[in-house]
């Protein structure tokens, strides 16, 4: 990803334009508790998300109970407008989750994740995932803290 | 695990996301040990509170008989079992693990008090918070996780990360 931003946008990086996931699949490839997702097109990588199956949630209806964290999500800088347009694929995003929301009904977590907002990306989990808002992490870069119930999980996967 | 989405689905979702930002993750700012470092504070809070509430079950106390036992007040220990953002006092954390005869420095560590010693504990915990359910009685499932808790934070001192 690093290359491709360098040659198209030298100045405005995008929010993830630090992940090198070579090395972020490295790390979390033998651990047990992590899942790696990746969406490949006609051979060539979409997009990429790491989860975790440890975590507990935080949202006092389902407190403590196991929850899959997306600890990385990220698209293909190619299926991204400030890079390229017309983008080559769209519904990326949608796809991991969706990808999030099925390990966790698969593990008996009843289809309860959370995750990390990028700032860019809060209107995407708010308004089109209908993820709930628990407010800025200050454990966490002060980054929005979203949850999915498993209310919402099934709306998510039934009627989109 | 098979993933398969139906078309209609598909296409639907594709036309609601547009060209929407999906990151999700750490920004910039963050160096490569904070990625690294994937247990956050209030993780290992929701465990220590798990764990508080888990112990007193297992001994058949309520809240107010820990507390008495541990000179704290009722609410001290309602506020570490149910508040991960609440920083409990470093003197309520040692005076509960005189309570239950374990080392102070553990449930300091997972209180957020002190720096992290043991990559290993807070994985741990995690893990523990996250077999836990607030139930009446602890069950053989929970029983199993507690007992395993109570033995990595007994191992975890002078065990270095």
């Amino acid at each position: 990803m690093q290359a491709y931003c360098a040659k198209r946008l030298p100045a405005g990086k995008p929010e993830d334009y630090h992940w090198d996931w070579q090395q972020k699949a490295g790390w979390w490839r033998p651990l047990l508790g992590y899942h790696s997702f990746a969406l490949l097109c006609r051979n060539e990588l979409q997009g990429m998300m790491l989860v975790s199956d440890f975590n507990s949630a935080r949202l006092q209806e389902h407190f403590g109970k196991p929850i899959v964290y997306v600890v990385f999500l990220a698209t293909a800088p190619w299926n991204r407008p400030e890079f390229q347009k017309p983008t080559r694929y769209r519904g990326v995003g949608s796809m991991m989750i969706r990808a999030a929301v099925e390990l966790s009904f698969d593990l008996g977590f009843r289809g309860r994740i959370a995750l990390h907002s990028l700032p860019a990306a809060e209107l995407f989990y708010r308004d089109n995932c209908k993820m709930t808002e628990l407010g800025a992490d200050a454990a966490h870069q002060d980054l929005m803290y979203f949850e999915m119930t498993s209310n919402q999980a099934e709306t998510f996967r039934q009627r989109p | 695990m098979k993933l398969k989405y139906s078309k209609e689905w598909c296409a639907k979702r594709i036309d609601l996301e547009g060209e929407s930002e999906v990151g999700a993750g750490y920004l910039p700012a963050a160096t490569e040990n904070a990625e690294k470092d994937k247990v956050t504070f209030v993780d290992t809070r929701i465990a220590l509170g798990a764990f508080v509430s888990l112990w007193r079950r297992n001994q058949g106390w309520d809240a107010a008989r820990l507390a008495e036992k541990a000179g704290l007040e009722p609410q001290e220990i309602l506020e570490i079992e149910h508040d991960p953002h609440c920083e409990p006092e470093p003197e309520t954390v040692r005076k509960l693990a005189k309570v239950f005869g374990l080392p102070a420095k553990p449930l300091l560590e997972l209180a957020g008090l002190t720096e992290p010693q043991t990559a290993a504990l807070r994985e741990e915990a995690v893990r523990f918070a996250a077999r836990s359910e607030s139930v009446a009685e602890l069950n053989k499932h929970e029983r199993e996780a507690f007992e395993a808790f109570v033995t990595a934070i007994a191992r975890s001192v002078g065990r270095k990360k």
